[in-house]
């Protein structure tokens, strides 16, 4: 479904991924963890091309995300066509990054027929906050709105990043139930987290990425339980 | 603070929690207040008594045909001033903030020469184009013409003011529509840009909106100083207010009447604007009330 391929990416002079290959297959879930800097939000960005690659690709059901390839070359797409990609990768910010002047309905009618809006705010169980505006709703409420937005456009895959680290502790619950009741439901997803409870919990499959590689990948008791890479267990031991 | 045993609920005899609670007093807020209405009192006092100020000329001239027709040629420039200037300044704005280095150039050059020139200065320059350049046409560069026109015909006293205006007005509403774009939070085109909602919409739909908070205090200020600038085309002999009442007091010297009368219209519409600009912000602060 998701296949990243050598992927490069540098801020300045700070190499930020360093030749990164991940295949995603539908309905998988892959939880990607790592320190802080590690690289794991850059390459959710770069998954929907909010960050432009220096080197390597991204496709999306077999479809090159961001650029097209001609005679030798990748060429980046023009800006219309990546819009229209995007319809396909779904986004969720920390930050859950809600128009303010819209209430949740229209919040999420914006990419969606009014009916359909209604039904996804139903599915994060939102139904009876429709009309109200983001900041009178609670960060965890904010975040199912988010979440119910990206779903809007029907996309193939789900990025999420770092979904709760914005939430206060006891609303965190809320949202990874939300996260749980899509993984049930098959959606392809790939999450930026530092819950490892949930990453137990859900994910088939966690990567851990340090300094702009995957160090270590496999299932959760593997990964969680038996890892093989010291940085690996450096970075578990600080947050277990 | 001071005193531990004061500040500090008692555990002992007496329960504090069934006292009444008494705010903090401001005395020097009353000496303030009869000090301000003392004063207000003598200015009152004085416009009323003081025959100079000379109210009977002030009510044969306020509602006078010739003083409400120039109060609508006035509307009529600050109107046709802050629409053609603000849709020209949204121009100007996206083409200051574009990507491409030569449209933001062409932005800031428009910005950079119309601040500079002294509205007066470029009114009269738009006054006198046809002394610049007698005729204008439409054709091929440096090659064959199709149409042309008298710039006299072409451009009327009136035309030039309110193109002086909008030229002028466009620079200043540029800057002012940049400033409440750039004041959106970045997550929020990173949020529009995720979903895939086109360029344009992403614009329309979810950053002026959002801008407009920031926007509409500045904006109302250049409307308002729009409004009163528009005295300045007195210079071109454009019957509005300014110059009207000027044309009445060079007949019959009562100055200070004649400036009351500008100044009371001015005053009256300003509140007006006033008026609109806070329900105007009310309408783009939802969302922002809990």
């Amino acid at each position: 479904m998701i296949e990243v391929l050598g992927v490069h990416k540098s801020f300045g002079s700070l190499e930020v991924l360093r030749g990164v290959s991940l295949d995603v297959a539908a309905g998988e879930v892959v939880v990607v963890l790592g320190p802080s800097g590690s690289g794991k939000s850059t390459l959710l960005r770069t998954i929907n091309h909010l960050e432009k690659v220096d080197r390597g690709y991204i496709t999306i059901d077999g479809d090159l995300i961001g650029y097209q390839r001609r005679g030798g070359k990748l060429h980046e797409l023009k800006e219309r066509e990546i819009l229209k990609q995007r319809k396909d990768i779904g986004f969720v910010f920390q930050n859950f990054n809600l128009f303010p002047h819209l209430t949740a309905l229209e919040n999420v009618a914006e990419v969606a027929q009014l009916a359909d809006a209604r039904h996804f705010l139903e599915r994060v169980g939102l139904e009876d906050k429709a009309d109200a505006y983001p900041r009178q709703l609670s960060g965890g409420q904010q975040q199912r709105v988010a979440i119910a937005r990206a779903l809007a456009t029907r996309p193939k895959v789900v990025l999420f990043d770092e979904p709760t680290s914005a939430l206060d502790p006891e609303l965190v619950g809320e949202v990874l139930d939300v996260l749980r009741d899509l993984a049930r439901s098959g959606t392809t997803m790939v999450v930026v987290t530092h819950e490892i409870g949930f990453a137990r919990e859900v994910a088939d499959r966690i990567v851990f990425i340090d300094e702009g590689l995957i160090v270590e990948e496999g299932a959760p008791e593997q990964v969680l339980d038996h890892p093989v890479h010291e940085r690996t267990r450096a970075f578990l031991s600080k947050v277990l | 603070m001071t005193s531990g045993t004061l500040t500090r609920a008692s555990t002992k005899d007496d329960d504090l929690s069934s006292l009444p609670v008494v705010p903090a007093r401001h005395p020097w807020r009353w000496v303030g207040v009869a000090f301000v209405l003392v004063l207000a009192a003598q200015f009152v006092h004085g416009l009323v008594t003081n025959p100079a100020w000379d109210w009977p000329t002030f009510a044969r001239y306020f509602t006078a045909q010739s003083i409400l027709t120039a109060v609508g040629t006035t509307i009529f420039l600050t109107v046709f001033g802050t629409v053609l200037g603000f849709a020209l300044g949204i121009v100007v704005a996206v083409l200051r903030m574009s990507k491409s280095p030569f449209l933001s150039a062409v932005g800031w050059t428009y910005i950079w020469a119309f601040r500079s020139i002294p509205l007066i200065v470029q009114l009269l320059f738009w006054f006198n184009i046809s002394y610049l350049y007698q005729r204008l046409s439409l054709g091929i560069p440096f090659g064959p013409e199709f149409v042309s026109f008298e710039t006299i015909s072409l451009i009327s006293p009136m035309g030039a003011a309110v193109l002086g205006l909008a030229l002028h007005q466009a620079a200043y509403a540029a800057e002012i529509v940049r400033s409440g774009v750039i004041s959106v939070d970045r997550g929020q085109l990173e949020a529009a840009a995720a979903l895939g909602i086109p360029r344009f919409r992403q614009l329309r739909r979810i950053v002026l909106p959002q801008a407009m908070r920031s926007i509409l205090p500045n904006a109302a200020n250049e409307v308002i100083s729009l409004f009163k600038g528009t005295s300045v085309v007195s210079v071109m002999a454009i019957g509005e207010l300014f110059y009207q009442v000027q044309v009445i007091y060079g007949r019959n010297a009562r100055v200070v009447a004649l400036l009351m009368v500008a100044t009371v219209w001015y005053i009256i519409l300003t509140t007006l604007l006033s008026i609109g600009q806070h329900y105007v912000e009310r309408y783009f602060a939802r969302g922002d009330r809990r």
